[in-house]
């Protein structure tokens, strides 16, 4: 109950969320059978894998769109000489 | 600047039997040694060089091991913030390179050196924590090259396809970083490492953690999070756990006990264990070396709310080894308050009065910046600059004293 991200936090690239799901199906079916077989141990390692790859995507969506950089930074950097942007050092 | 000389028993002309595929480069600005051939099916496999090449160079080797998912990466941001400058992957390579480069620090992932790919490792039923799936030779050989300030090219290992992608040019840097689940599981690595860590965190916090991490994630439940942390289990027992007998220092996450059966994990007890006798790394302690103290600094100076802070400190014995442990439970309310903690702290290796505290301010956004794990991530980032400064400066002196002779 307490524990509701996927509301706040920024979705995973579609072909990763994908590759994750069906990582999922793969790793219980093949454990459905033997759950101590090596078979068994790789898949869940690979759902491990691919999940690790999909939070690190979610970062670098959230760093490079909402995070820190507000609209008025994203404009700056290719509008460095309007003059809501002009900054100088002295 | 380093110094390089190549030691040849043959004469490089005639004899030297270096295979065509492997190339030697050694001058003022180019210095690059290939150890291996590619071979079908992505494996690498590293050739005998004839010569042994010796470097003086000023690389400094950190290994730091920790399972997937346990906050490998912001440690590493903080750890190259201390040193000053952002990290950012190779500009204008592979997209899904998993190196990153900053002025004086390169951190490289260890899972780079996988020998199988996943699609190998699913035809063996290995996990990527065994070691049958990586290929330790190459780690070594390209790990010594590096500290030995010569350039290598690094195999990626492509953690979307999963595959072993063409490898990377990785330039010798000051300070080496090796990330990663086996830093200090091959023998000849570990002896090449200047200072180790480990990441511990325990079964109930790595639960919650992957809980925030994955359940936004379509097709994730709290069962089948449960069974691949279950699956993983035995290995990471067997292969990985092993290794913190080996670090200098290891940062342990623990559910508090603060607050009566908390399985949240938002608030933690972290303790930074820290090796005594070792070279270049002295221990910090709390108020006064070597006693057992119990400090909590909630009062009239520090506002604490629900469940307040506890620090402990003392000696303690780790795997056999005389060790200093630092303890903290809780978290903080106000960052800025955390001066007041560090004034407490003594042998930070901190160059000016609040360092700690302001390089905690500066990176605020960062997982865990309001309890333990960033405030020890960031005490053992300035213990490694210290270090690197230590062994630098002493080399710097025997090299004074050999120009003299």
């Amino acid at each position: 109950a307490c524990l509701n991200p996927a509301s706040s936090s920024p979705n995973t690239p579609t072909d990763l969320s994908t590759k994750v799901s069906e990582s999922i199906g793969k790793a219980q079916e093949t454990c459905a059978d033997d759950p101590q077989s090596g078979e068994c141990v790789a898949a869940w390692d690979e759902v491990e894998e691919l999940s690790a790859a999909a939070s690190h995507a979610r970062d670098n969506i959230k760093a490079s769109s909402s995070g820190p950089s507000d609209p008025l930074e994203e404009f700056c950097k290719d509008n460095m000489d309007t003059a809501e942007c002009r900054t100088y050092d002295d | 600047m380093a110094v390089c000389t190549v030691y040849s028993p043959h004469s490089l002309k005639s004899t030297c039997p270096i295979p065509n595929t492997s190339r030697i480069q050694l001058g003022s600005h180019q210095k690059q040694v290939i150890f291996f051939t590619r071979r079908k099916g992505g494996n690498y496999r590293s050739n005998k060089l004839s010569g042994t090449i010796t470097c003086e160079a000023n690389t400094i080797v950190i290994g730091l091991a920790a399972d997937s998912g346990c906050g490998k990466s912001t440690f590493m941001r903080r750890l190259t913030s201390v040193f000053g400058g952002a990290a950012s992957p190779p500009k204008g390579g592979n997209p899904d390179s998993n190196t990153l480069i900053s002025d004086t620090t390169t951190v490289i992932c260890l899972d780079d050196y996988h020998s199988l790919d996943r699609y190998g490792r699913k035809e063996q039923g290995v996990t990527a924590l065994d070691p049958k799936a990586n290929n330790f030779d190459l780690m070594y050989e390209q790990v010594k090259a590096l500290k030995q300030g010569i350039a290598v090219e690094k195999p990626i290992y492509n953690h979307v396809t999963g595959i072993l992608d063409s490898p990377e040019l990785i330039q010798p840097p000051k300070i080496l970083v090796i990330e990663g689940l086996h830093p200090m599981y091959d023998s000849r690595v570990r002896d090449l490492l200047d200072f180790s860590i480990y990441l511990d965190i325990s079964n109930e916090v790595k639960f919650a953690w992957k809980i925030q991490r994955d359940m936004a994630e379509r097709g994730h439940s709290l069962e089948s999070i449960k069974a691949s942390i279950e699956s993983r289990k035995p290995d990471f027992d067997a292969f990985i756990d092993p290794q913190k007998q080996y670090a200098d220092a290891v940062i342990e996450v623990l559910p508090t006990q603060l607050i009566p059966d908390d399985n949240e994990g938002k608030v933690l007890r972290v303790k930074l264990v820290m090796k005594e006798g070792v070279k270049y790394f002295s221990p910090s302690y709390l108020f006064d070396e070597g006693s057992t103290i119990d400090w909590i600094p909630c009062g009239r100076k520090l506002t604490c709310s629900y469940p307040g802070i506890k620090f402990s400190y003392g000696p303690d014995s780790y795997y056999s080894n005389e060790v200093s442990v630092l303890e903290m439970d809780g978290q903080f309310d106000k960052l800025d308050e955390l001066i007041y903690v560090e004034s407490h702290l003594s042998n930070l290796s901190t160059k000016f009065y609040g360092e700690v505290t302001q390089q905690m301010l500066s990176l605020s956004n960062f997982p865990g910046s309001t309890n333990g794990t960033g405030l020890f991530q960031t005490i053992v980032g300035m213990k490694i600059r210290d270090l690197y400064e230590q062994i630098i400066a002493e080399k710097k002196g025997s090299s004074l004293q050999a120009a003299k002779m």
